[in-house]
């Protein structure tokens, strides 16, 4: 039965076909992995400006609030205990941030501060955020997702 | 940066649940009562288990 004839056709925005611009996997994966060098990076060059735009300001200001709380970014030192990795996982992933941090020597965090731990805690969450952004990035770029 | 712990909690809600919004739902409008029910889940989960460990003693 078509629509035209039955009782109830469905709303007009229910039949529209929506066609989602996609990229092959080698250009989806380089959009998305740019999202290490800025957070939102990703969704701007694929022209969701206000998107990526919102995630760098979310994502950076928790980084730049975590360093002034003088939280701690954790390096890949194996000699430390393995659980300090866990940090690194989640430290590392805000990227070029992290790097930048890390030569200018700021993450080296302050113990006896007592915002330590708050700001440490900030930083592991940028950087998990910023892995959750850049795996929205590829889902876009592969046109899973609107 | 000296934030107290309510203060850095707010913050922190804000920015997770804008992150969360924006990632998970597709239109604007899904986006921004995602990100409210997120931000205020937050809030009030933090508040209530704040005040049902008052009581502990240790």
């Amino acid at each position: 039965m078509s629509h035209e004839n039955s009782p109830n056709p469905a709303p007009e925005s229910e039949n529209k076909i929506v066609k989602l611009r996609t990229f092959n996997l080698g250009l989806a994966l380089a959009i998305s992995f740019s999202g290490f060098i800025l957070p939102g990076l990703g969704h701007i060059l694929m022209g969701r400006w206000v998107r990526g735009a919102m995630l760098a300001l979310a994502i950076g200001l928790m980084f730049l609030i975590g360093i002034s709380m003088q939280g701690e970014l954790y390096v890949s030192d194996l000699s430390q205990t393995p659980l300090r990795l866990f940090g690194f996982f989640a430290d590392v992933g805000v990227g070029l941030l992290y790097w930048l941090a890390e030569h200018a020597k700021l993450g080296s965090g302050n113990m006896s501060a007592r915002t330590y731990d708050y700001g440490t805690t900030y930083l592991w969450v940028c950087g998990l955020l910023n892995y959750l952004a850049i795996m929205d990035a590829f889902d876009i770029a592969r046109g899973r997702k609107p | 940066m000296n934030l107290s712990h309510f203060e850095a909690l707010f913050v922190f809600a804000f920015l997770v649940s804008t992150v969360f919004g924006l990632t998970t739902k597709t239109t604007p409008k899904e986006q921004f009562r995602y990100g409210v029910f997120v931000f205020c889940s937050f809030l009030g989960v933090a508040i209530v288990v704040g005040w049902l460990m008052y009581p502990l003693p240790w």
